[in-house]
């Protein structure tokens, strides 16, 4: 569907874009997840020709459209600000495109009340100026200015940043559930691990301007590939030389001078130990509480290692308590030191 | 090696292109023909005047300058600027504490009355105050009889300049200083109350310091006034550079030394005065502000003045300024209403009511030198129908609403270029504030003297200040004055635009003229709307330029206002003029007011407030109309509606 080959990015001295390499298939949710400043944001505009590469070629279907303008991509956008029309009612806003090809005023009436109706929006919410709607419900306009052209592919830049945390999460479930329903092709730009998690269907990691994996969801997060992506997708522990030596001992496939991890949720609390299993002595320092679970600060000693509960309610454990820290050497993420 | 033949290219230029070229040829036109130009033709005057056997003295007026009084006239406007700078800033800074930030008993109507000024202000300001103040005004009047030792003629020259001219450019603080306090983030006095400040030491050292870019900005802008006065020092009598550079631009060589080479030298000096002050200005602009780092500001509560002496007289202080500030505006507006006997006694006849100073025409009967009586046939008329002051009002309005109207559509061309072209658009940018650097007068004596000839090719040899073509001229002027202003109006207006829009549209299929008359213009009108109204307000009752061009084909409303003031009821001509001058000046309180309310109320408003505001008078219109339906079908209407 879209494939960006070898694509440089240049501003001025600055390479913005290292050889961008990513096929997204059809009916896809592509999301290009990273740190502000990684290049996300600029591979997006590359695709929507915004931007113009310095090396390499992008096609969508077979067809190089590198140097093809923006308005003869089929190409929408959501932006980050939604960017919608301030001037114009919703209904203006959504028939903007349509105004533009020139279609006849019944079928761009036609359009707008369908594609409204698939988002939501009521006849009179489409009177409404779009500062009289929610922050949710403007987000619903925008998507639906986006398809009512009927775009090959749809680039949602960061949609969800500008709304409170409940709505984002509300918004997240609700926009998975309409690009199952439209099937469209969907590249969602963020910075939110949790949101590229839960929605996408494949994920691309960049970290200054190259991309570090692409993967499922699960292979990104289970199988990071480098140290980065498995620093930025959730907490994790960077166990100390003298755990990783105690591993070691354990499974010869750990080596002591790697950068061994393992995640917050794998770490084992009072568990006996086994030929697999490290214990530790710690207390409880401190403790944040979720709700759904719990995380604790555990010193063993020589360094903090994180964990997280289940809250059920009963077995709290408070600051100062004992407990028996266990880490599974079959857990551990490895990744060589630097040098 | 294979050689393919290939089709000439054809030479085909892009309509964007084209316009783009068009576009800067025409500012480039705009900026040498119509201010370089002729600015640069004023300085060289300075430097070609010629002795009397005809040689050129380059020195000539410089050592006239020095020897001569001209010096007078540079020291009187300097020692304006200063006085009006401490004058203007007490009674402003005061005037915008006492409506925004101290809790003040009637601060609305307060602030009401100090507000006066952008509604009523200039040639029909300083009348009014001549008006009342003068020797045989009413407030002069009752202080003579209150205080007989007092000097009748107190209210001329510099006193009465400098007394007219405090009042009268407080305008700026109601504006712009009134915004920054508002914008206060009120946390920040909690939080040095919380940490044991008192009252006066939060307003000194919380308050002021966030302040001092505004203040800096208006004591620059208020010196550059008291420097460039004009109106008040011309009617009040009191020897500044720009009533003297309209004198010397009107004389002749055969009157007195090389008159236009003076003009040109006052102008330049008062020119370098401008460019010293407003480079300072930016510079300190530049060095930044002090900015709100707060994401959840706090609106300003107001502060009780909590010492009870200090509390009265802060009351007595405001109000002593209301009455001020609103005497000549009430007693203007009573007397417009009054007959000419009542007016030219300054005694309020209650028992008598006329609308003969803005409607009809009256004879007038009086009694000559010889002991007959005359009847001077419709001597006394109605604003509205004086065929001198319409004249006024029509050239004025004419002129003033193109160049009003061209002031806006040469810089929201000018902002969307600079917008998109950041490094070729500060050229353009600069050349367009390049008028800001220069006094008004200068740009206007300039035109007058270079466009007074034959022989300016870029203008097809047409002679400029040559009858009707003056009002070209004025209005030329009127435009290149009001472009600085505009820009900085309007460029702030652009920022608004969410770059995201416009790829948006662009993204959307939208060419870039579709994506600005669609998209951009929209966004940016209220704000253009304003300038524009702004712009005529300035321009319609401005009297400074008109007065320097000085043609009778260019009497422009101001000019004619001022006439009322010198011939009034000579030989039985003129008789109501004063009453005609009330009656103008309550016309342009309610054309400015009614302007600065369709700006500022109606144009304000966003999509969102007027679909409101369409729902409301919707749903009024049904009720009204349902007064006249049998009410079940309003029942069931509204049922529909609910």
């Amino acid at each position: 569907m879209i494939d960006l080959n070898h694509i440089v990015v240049k501003f001025g001295d600055f390479t913005a874009l290292h050889d961008i390499n990513v096929h997204v298939k059809e009916g896809e949710f592509f999301t290009f997840l990273g740190p502000s400043g990684c290049g996300k944001t600029t591979t997006l505009r590359t695709i929507t020709g915004f931007i113009e590469p310095a090396e390499g070629t992008v096609f969508m279907k077979d067809r190089d459209i590198t140097h093809v303008p923006i308005e003869e991509r089929s190409i929408g956008i959501v932006f980050q600000s939604y960017a919608l029309f301030p001037t114009m009612t919703v209904y203006d806003n959504i028939a903007f495109g349509l105004k533009v090809k020139k279609l006849k005023k019944t079928e761009i009436d036609q359009k707008v009340r369908l594609i409204a109706k698939k988002v939501d929006l009521t006849d009179e919410q489409l009177k409404k100026a779009v500062s009289q709607l929610s922050g949710g419900q403007q987000q619903r306009v925008a998507i639906a200015r986006a398809l009512v052209t009927e775009p090959a592919i749809i680039c949602m830049d960061e949609p969800l940043s500008n709304l409170d945390a409940k709505l984002r999460v509300q918004l997240r479930n609700e926009l998975k559930a309409m690009q199952k329903e439209f099937g469209i092709t969907t590249i969602y730009v963020t910075h939110d691990q949790e949101e590229a998690l839960t929605l996408s269907d494949r994920i691309a990691v960049f970290n200054k301007g190259c991309i570090e994996q692409i993967g499922t969801p699960n292979e990104v997060y289970n199988g990071s590939q480098t140290e980065f992506v498995c620093n930025f997708i959730g907490d994790i522990n960077l166990l100390d030389t003298e755990i990783s030596a105690e591993l070691a001992k354990k499974n010869s496939a750990i080596l002591a001078t790697n950068h061994n991890y393992i995640r917050l949720e794998r770490v084992q609390l009072n568990v006996p130990p086994t030929d697999q299993v490290v214990v530790l002595d710690g207390v409880v320092e401190s403790r944040e509480y979720y709700g759904l679970y719990i995380k604790y600060y555990i010193n063993v000693g020589h360094q903090t290692i994180k964990a997280i509960e289940k809250n059920d309610g009963i077995n709290l454990h408070e600051p100062g308590d004992k407990l028996k820290v266990g880490i599974d050497a079959a857990h551990i993420m490895a990744y060589p030191a630097e040098a | 090696m294979q050689h393919t033949l290939q089709a000439p290219k054809k030479w085909r230029v892009k309509p964007e292109k084209l316009v783009r070229v068009l576009g800067v040829l025409f500012f480039v036109y705009l900026f040498f023909g119509f201010m370089l130009i002729p600015c640069l033709n004023t300085l060289t005057q300075i430097f070609t005047t010629k002795d009397a056997a005809g040689n050129t003295d380059p020195w000539a007026v410089i050592r006239f300058f020095f020897a001569g009084s001209m010096g007078k006239y540079v020291l009187n406007s300097l020692k304006l600027a200063l006085c009006l700078v401490v004058t203007v800033n007490v009674v402003g800074v005061s005037s915008v504490l006492l409506t925004e930030y101290f809790d003040i008993k009637g601060a609305k109507i307060l602030r009401m009355g100090y507000m006066t000024t952008l509604i009523y202000s200039g040639v029909a300001l300083v009348t009014g105050y001549l008006f009342l103040y003068d020797k045989d005004g009413m407030i002069t009047t009752l202080l003579v009889n209150a205080f007989p030792g007092m000097n009748p003629n107190w209210f001329s020259g510099f006193n009465a300049v400098l007394f007219t001219m405090t009042f009268a450019c407080t305008s700026n603080h109601m504006l712009f200083l009134r915004n920054a306090i508002r914008g206060i983030d009120y946390n920040t006095v909690e939080a040095a109350r919380n940490l044991g400040a008192k009252p006066f030491k939060v307003l000194w050292k919380v308050v002021f310091p966030t302040l001092i870019p505004t203040m800096f900005s208006l004591t620059i802008m208020t010196f550059i006034t008291g420097l460039c006065a004009m109106s008040a020092p011309t009617l009040l009598g009191f020897d500044s550079i720009n009533p003297e550079i309209v004198r010397l631009a009107g004389s002749s060589i055969a009157d007195e030394a090389f008159p236009q080479a003076r003009a040109a030298l006052l102008s330049i000096i008062l020119a370098s005065f401008t460019i010293i002050l407003l480079t300072a200005l930016s510079a300190y602009e530049r060095k930044g502000h002090y900015l709100s780092v707060s994401k959840t500001k706090a609106k300003l509560v107001k502060q009780k003045i909590t010492n009870p002496v200090a509390n009265v007289f802060a009351h007595i202080y405001a109000y002593v300024l209301f009455i001020i500030y609103m005497t000549p505006v009430v007693m203007i507006v009573v007397f417009s209403f009054q007959t000419y006997g009542a007016i030219r006694m300054k005694k309020l006849d209650v028992s008598n009511w006329t609308l003969l100073n803005f409607f009809g025409q009256a004879d007038y009967e009086y009694l000559t030198s010889r002991g007959t009586t005359k009847t001077r046939v419709g001597s006394i008329s109605g604003l509205f129908n004086n065929d001198a002051t319409l004249g006024g009002i029509k050239l004025s309005f004419l002129l003033s609403i193109l160049a009003a109207a061209l002031a806006c559509i040469i810089v929201v061309v000018a902002c969307n270029y600079i917008f998109k072209h950041k490094k070729t658009g500060v050229a353009l940018e600069y050349s367009l504030l390049f008028p800001w650097l220069l006094p008004t007068i200068l740009i206007c004596y300039s035109y007058r003297t270079f466009f007074n000839s034959d022989d300016i090719f870029y203008v097809f040899n047409n002679n400029l200040y040559f009858m009707n073509n003056v009002k070209f001229l004025i209005i030329l002027a009127y435009t290149v004055v009001r472009l600085p202003f505009s820009l900085r109006m309007i460029k702030a207006s652009f920022y608004a635009i969410d770059e995201e829009l416009e790829d948006a549209a662009k993204n959307l299929g939208a060419s870039p003229l579709r994506t600005f008359t669609k998209v951009k213009l929209p966004i940016i009108l209220p704000s253009v709307l304003a300038v524009f109204a702004l712009n005529f307000n300035y321009l319609f009752t401005e009297y400074d330029m008109s007065a320097t061009f000085a043609s009778s084909y260019g009497t422009s409303y101001a000019m004619v206002i001022q006439s009322m003031c010198q011939d009034e009821g000579l030989y039985g001509y003129n008789i109501n003029a004063s009453g005609r001058r009330c009656a103008s000046t309550v016309f342009i309180m309610i054309v400015s007011g009614l302007i600065l309310y369709l700006v500022y109320g109606i144009g304000a408003r966003d999509l969102a407030e007027r679909i409101d505001a369409r729902n409301r008078w919707k749903k009024r219109g049904k009720r009204i109309s349902a007064l006249f339906r049998p009410s079940k079908a309003v029942a069931e209407e509204e049922e529909k509606l609910t």
